[in-house]
């Protein structure tokens, strides 16, 4: 048995990313001095996640126009699909103040000489965020909240239908904690990883999303019985050619538009792209474009540079320098000169995530961030059914949910669950159960190179995984196509990983637990990919998921697919959730 | 983009409970070598880029170097971090050296807070 670590927190925040520390602040704000906040965070919160290498612009502020206008540029940017307007609205109504709170907390923003903050587009405001994270983190810290670096956690502890904490492993220090909250928010990120990447070997993780995000969130509402929408809503990127970094400081910043090897402008060619927007047309719609022009073998693509504004380009180098530094060591390192040729992008790997361009997450009540089981709350990628929230939208986010989940506290006067020995004893088993493994396994020999005779180790389980999910979901060298007999064999492959095979992983020492816990997590969310995936028949999210045996939208599905795991027989029941329009007007179309 | 560290540098932060490299680094990749006692990287193909341990070594004892398959032998790109700015020096593969200073805060307050 591992030492004991328990916690209880009035507040507890699963995750110290861009919705967590303000969730903290927030929650500080709305439920007064005594309340006890508690954050956990698999790394060390002043550089974990996403922003980690810093990015250069907060895509969502309301430049001009209304909220409204917002949700009607998300709506669009998703094809007309159906996006939970409400929560969006929700999130446009305060974003700007949020910018506001982070200036002060010492993020350098851009300004005009007006002293407005400096637009990038219509919807986005650039900014020095290089040190993103540490200033996220601040307002956590300036909250009071008791922080707890480098504990992984594994799961969620449900009592009666209620989310009452949850258990992780110290990945340092190996200790067990065991944490009550009498509300908890989980908000640890998207998924990536789930399919092969484009870089082999020792440039695996040379992706597009932050590569430790693996699906936690949504795998762990997922075994606790939330309901889960959108999973076959992921977001497939067009970024630059083997860095994999943003395109939207070259796109959106200085209006480099793609072209084909032929130097033509496509999206301003091509009716049917001209129909969606052109140059600006939904981002599934640009995906679609780019493996159309180059099945054509009108390849390589590229955004011209060369064609944008030229006074913008002397200050792309240190843009990226913000966000994506390794683009300039490469483009030092290959004589790459964007501003006397373009700079060739490239679809990358698919991702699951609920904030940017894609909505995978669990489903929650109205506006208050609170999934169908009780006292469970989600934000920034976790979130479902609500894209294009990003960065400022997170931080907003986890400032709502706060506010929420104190005054749900307060109104419900909830307290500490006792959570049984039995339970913990449980908890404890499956969260070290690979490590565990390893001692035993280990004893029942090794082969000559120190590998397991009787194990699998996490390496070799994410391979397998990542081939089945490349080959028959829709991976990259497969163009995004999928057809039911291919779902059908990625359901019988990923279903045996999951039934019969985890029972041999392996992990020799705490960082390889965490990766093994990666890997669980990653297979849970493939079941709920492949599952969404098989229930859509249609194309709606062209460049998405290209569906062959069903290429053309359905009315029929003019709605969400939600689903439910049913851990008894191990199904992930789908079912259709209708769209409500809220704000009105031409859904593909743009209000302003 | 693995980091390199060059052992002529690095101390492992001695006196530190762990060296900053690991401290930061948000894939829990950075370790210090049991028998050396300098850091050095677990798995180098797992690193995401971020250039966190870079900018984090106190001694500057960490390069960033792009994998061979993305680039070409021996440009480098060297941050140097300061209160409020980060100053880039990029040296291309024929040494022709560009240099930018990237404002990083606003203030310098919450530098020293952890």
């Amino acid at each position: 048995m591992a030492e004991r670590v328990y916690i209880d927190a009035d507040v507890l925040i699963l995750g110290g990313g861009t919705s967590g520390c303000i969730a903290a602040w927030e929650a500080r704000q709305a439920g007064g001095d005594d309340l006890k906040i508690v954050i956990l965070e698999k790394a060390f919160i002043r550089h974990s996640g996403c922003l980690s290498a810093g990015m250069n612009a907060l895509n969502m502020y309301i430049n001009q126009g209304t909220p409204e206008d917002y949700v009607s540029y998300v709506r669009y940017d998703i094809c007309g699909a159906p996006i939970r307007e409400d929560i969006i609205l929700s999130v446009a109504g305060e974003v700007n103040d949020t910018v506001k709170l982070m200036e002060s907390a010492g993020l350098p923003m851009k300004k005009k000489e007006d002293g407005r903050y400096l637009n990038r587009g219509k919807w986005n405001i650039e900014v020095n965020g290089s040190l993103l994270k540490p200033v996220t983190a601040s307002k956590a810290f300036e909250a009071g909240a008791e922080i707890y670096n480098r504990v992984y956690i594994t799961e969620l502890i449900i009592k009666d239908g209620a989310c009452v904490g949850a258990v992780g492993f110290g990945v340092r220090d190996g200790k067990f904690y065991i944490c009550r909250g009498k509300v908890t928010l989980l908000c640890t990120g998207g998924a990536a990883g789930l399919w092969r990447p484009n870089n082999r070997r020792d440039a695996h993780h040379r992706i597009w999303y932050f590569p430790f995000n693996c699906g936690s969130a949504y795998a762990m509402c997922k075994r606790a019985g939330a309901e889960m929408t959108s999973f076959e809503m992921r977001l497939v990127p067009i970024r630059t050619k083997d860095t994999f970094s943003p395109t939207g400081t070259m796109s959106i910043g200085m209006g480099a538009p793609m072209v084909n090897a032929l130097g033509e402008e496509f999206m301003e060619k091509d009716p049917y792209y001209v129909s969606w927007g052109g140059h600006t047309a939904p981002t599934p719609i640009r995906m679609l474009a780019f493996q159309r022009e180059t099945l054509a073998h009108r390849g390589p693509i590229y955004l011209d540079t060369t064609k944008g504004d030229p006074a913008k380009v002397t200050g792309l180098k240190g843009q990226y320098l913000d966000m994506s530094p390794c683009i300039v060591l490469y483009w030092g390192c290959n004589d790459i000169d964007p501003s006397k040729e373009p700079i060739e992008i490239d679809g990358g790997d698919p991702y699951l995530v609920g904030a940017h361009a894609g909505m995978s997450g669990a489903w929650t009540k109205g506006i208050t961030r609170e999934t169908t089981v009780q006292r469970l709350y989600v934000s920034g990628d976790a979130l479902g059914a609500a894209p294009s929230r990003f960065i400022s939208g997170s931080w907003t986010c986890g400032r709502i949910a706060a506010r929420h989940m104190v005054k749900a506290l307060k109104e419900n006067n909830y307290q500490f669950a006792d959570i049984e020995d039995d339970l913990c004893d449980t908890l404890e088993d499956r969260t070290f159960g690979p490590l565990k493994r390893y001692q035993e396994k280990s004893a029942e020999g090794l082969w000559s190179d120190g590998t397991l005779m009787s194990g699998i180790t996490h390496k070799d389980m994410e391979s397998r995984m990542q081939k089945i999910m490349e080959e028959y979901c829709g991976g990259r060298t497969h163009w995004y196509f999928v057809n039911e007999t291919y779902l059908g064999i990625a359901r019988k492959q990923i279903s045996r990983m999951r039934q019969d095979q985890l029972q041999y992983l392996c992990a020799r020492d705490l960082h390889e637990l965490q990766l093994s816990w990666d890997v669980i997590n990653r297979l849970d969310v493939c079941q709920l990919v492949i599952e969404h995936m098989s229930y859509r028949k249609e194309t709606r999210f062209p460049g998405y998921v290209n569906r062959t045996d069903y290429p053309e939208p359905d009315p029929e599905f003019d709605c969400f697919v939600n689903s439910v795991w049913d851990r008894k027989t191990d199904e992930v029941r789908c079912f259709k959730v209708p769209y409500e329009q809220v704000v009105p007007g031409d859904r593909k179309k743009q209000s302003i | 983009m693995p980091p390199k560290v060059d052992p002529t540098k690095c101390d492992g932060c001695q006196g530190e409970s762990e060296p900053l490299c690991e401290q930061v680094c948000p894939g829990n990749l950075m370790t210090l070598h049991k028998e050396t006692m300098k850091a050095i990287i677990r798995d180098k193909s797992d690193c995401w880029d971020c250039m966190t341990c870079t900018k984090a070594c106190p001694r500057q004892a960490i390069q960033t170097v792009l994998q061979y398959q993305l680039a070409y032998f021996p440009g480098k790109l060297i941050p140097l971090v300061g209160t409020n700015s980060v100053t880039w020096t990029s040296i291309d593969c024929h040494g022709r050296v560009e240099r930018f200073v990237m404002k990083t805060l606003v203030s310098g307050d919450d530098e020293d807070e952890d």
